[in-house]
């Protein structure tokens, strides 16, 4: 998929203006609630119109001003999941996921309703009211439903944030199930840089109605290392665990690490502050913190005040944070050796 | 039995007006409350005031201007003259004319307000997914806003039953064409008739109590109206 959006639009005090070309599948919108984002993709859905500009998708001019394009939203073939589902309340499940499809032409039909339904498990809810459904259960019907009326482009415009921490995991579950499995390429809008990393490869950051960055949404997260009161968190994906001396050991890299959780699960995702990890020049013969691992320094980046160390651990990567001074007493540099210790109880586990 | 037959004509006549007043202006309501639910147009307020007079206007200005405008000299007048129908003042169909007009309000609106609650999102959801507007409206919006269109329905049908002011300026008095129940009633004060008054009186006064219940106790939402299958 390549969208070019040159656009302005003024909304009394507040002005949107972009001029940016993405290509790519999985594209992340990317900036804080009333940046813009929204009106953005309302833009490229047809259901907000722009000042003046030009939207382009794969070669295709949905609107222009100079040539007085602007393509009805119901020509567009680019469905959109609202944050709030927008589920038909007056439709069952069934006829929810179908009113998209029966609109779609027949030569664009390539997504089979059941195997849809399969990989959001929502075939014993067909013929429920939407009034009767959960709240992760109407966004699964309401993804459903746009994914059926095989779009070109689907638009996802702060799907998850509605839904609670346990439902959020599971949605990003299936929505990459889906991603995969009909490979629709999709803009995800989100204010969570979480969210970026799980769903975007490539991430547009907007703030105050301007284009401010672009990069992958790991290169954002490092950008945002020093600025952010979290720091950097280091998505660590980890295997099955077992217990030991009263902690679990879960294999990760060469070595593993000591948790003091049980996941229960064959693969867990977890986060780790960069703020976490506290770097030592030699070997502390002893500490309080269970998990020290060798690693070796693979670059350093400045963000703000801090700065931000790469570490290449057992054929894993962590991000470690470290203030100015502290670079320099500890004359880190790429190649040298440190050792990274991080509590057992300093993880904290993402909901599957 | 205590209605006479003049008295089940009327009843008759007022019920078949009712009945095509209510068909004929929940399809030239609909688009006024459409376009009133959904517009920025600066017309929107004189639109909306000049839906609403008839629930201020004392009948028989209405029904005077009615007149002045159905008469042979009138632009009604002369257009239906030409149309080779004649006039319409003190015909059935002048009646069912008046009445729309006199009836308008009570239909657009509960149909506004039905719109207006159902909000902008369905049908932009409608649309992405490849609906068209008129598509939309059909299969979200009128489905959605069916228990405005209850509502404003009953409303319309009770209040032309119980017209009396324009109807007596623009149809008269002449039996089976335009004697409606509220004037047989009139009729039957003016000749004493009080019991065949009563019979008739309680006939509408059960009547519009029962639709007003029916509205209050009976309140329609879109959650027992889900299709299924």
């Amino acid at each position: 998929m390549k969208l070019s959006l040159n656009v302005r639009k003024n909304f009394g005090t507040f002005s949107l203006a972009t001029d940016f070309t993405v290509d790519g599948n999985r594209v992340g919108i990317f900036g804080p609630s009333g940046s813009g984002k929204s009106t953005l993709v309302s833009m490229v859905a047809g259901l907000v119109t722009p000042d003046d500009g030009e939207i382009v998708l794969d070669g295709e001019i949905l609107f222009s001003s100079r040539s007085g394009i602007n393509q009805r939203p119901d020509r567009r073939r680019i469905a959109m999941v609202f944050q709030n589902h927008g589920l038909f309340e007056h439709l069952n499940v069934n006829n929810n996921l179908r009113y998209g499809l029966k609109r779609c032409a027949v030569e664009h039909r390539r997504i089979d309703l059941e195997k849809l339904v399969e990989v959001l498990h929502i075939g014993h809810l067909l013929d429920r009211g939407v009034n009767n459904l959960s709240g992760g259960e109407k966004q699964r019907v309401a993804i459903g439903r746009a994914v059926l009326s095989n779009p070109r482009l689907l638009l996802m415009d702060e799907p998850l944030s509605a839904l609670d921490d346990a439902l959020r995991f599971q949605i990003i579950g299936y929505l990459n199930a889906v991603s995969s499995e009909f490979g629709i390429p999709y803009l995800f809008i989100s204010h969570s840089l979480l969210e970026m990393r799980l769903m975007a490869d490539e991430v547009v950051s907007v703030e105050q109605g301007r284009i401010t960055s672009r990069g992958t949404a790991d290169e954002v997260a490092r950008s945002r290392l020093g600025s952010s009161p979290v720091g950097y968190i280091n998505l660590l994906k980890l295997g099955r665990p077992i217990q030991a001396a009263g902690l679990y050991h879960y294999p990760w890299g060469k070595s593993g690490l000591l948790l003091s959780v049980d996941s229960g699960r064959e693969e867990t995702l977890v986060e780790l502050s960069s703020k976490d990890i506290m770097l030592f020049k030699r070997h502390p013969e002893a500490i309080s913190a269970r998990n020290l691992l060798a690693c070796t320094v693979r670059s350093l980046f400045g963000s703000g005040r801090k700065v931000g160390v790469e570490l290449e651990c057992g054929g894993e990567t962590l991000i470690a944070e470290i203030v100015c001074d502290a670079a320099i007493e500890l004359s880190i540099e790429p190649g040298t050796v440190v050792y990274a210790a991080i509590k057992a109880s300093a993880f904290r586990m993402l909901p599957s | 039995m205590f209605l006479t037959s003049t008295d089940l004509q009327a009843i008759w006549l007022t019920v078949r007006l009712a009945a095509i007043v209510t068909v004929i202006l929940v399809l030239v309501g609909t688009p006024i409350a459409w376009w009133l639910a959904r517009t920025g147009s600066r017309l929107k307020g004189a639109i909306s005031a000049v839906v609403a007079l008839p629930l201020v206007l004392p009948p028989s200005v209405l029904g005077f201007y009615l007149l002045l405008a159905m008469g042979p000299n009138g632009p009604v007048g002369q257009f239906t003259t030409a149309l080779g129908i004649g006039t319409l003042p003190f015909t059935f169909w002048g009646l069912v004319l008046a009445s729309v007009i006199y009836s308008l309000p009570f239909m657009v609106q509960p149909l506004q307000n039905a719109f207006e609650s159902i909000g902008p999102q369905p049908l932009e959801v409608a649309a992405t997914l490849g609906a068209s507007p008129l598509d939309a409206f059909f299969t979200v919006a009128v489905p959605l806003a069916r228990p405005g269109f209850l509502t404003a329905s009953i409303l319309t049908f009770a209040h032309t039953v119980g017209e009396f002011g324009v109807v007596l300026m623009i149809g008269g008095n002449i039996p089976g064409v335009t004697r409606v129940a509220a004037v047989q009633i009139y009729d039957h004060v003016e000749a004493m008739e009080y019991s065949n008054a009563h019979g008739m009186a309680a006939v509408l006064l059960i009547f519009s109590f029962l639709v007003l219940l029916v509205l209050y106790v009976w309140k329609p939402n879109s959650r027992n109206i889900v299709r299924r299958g």
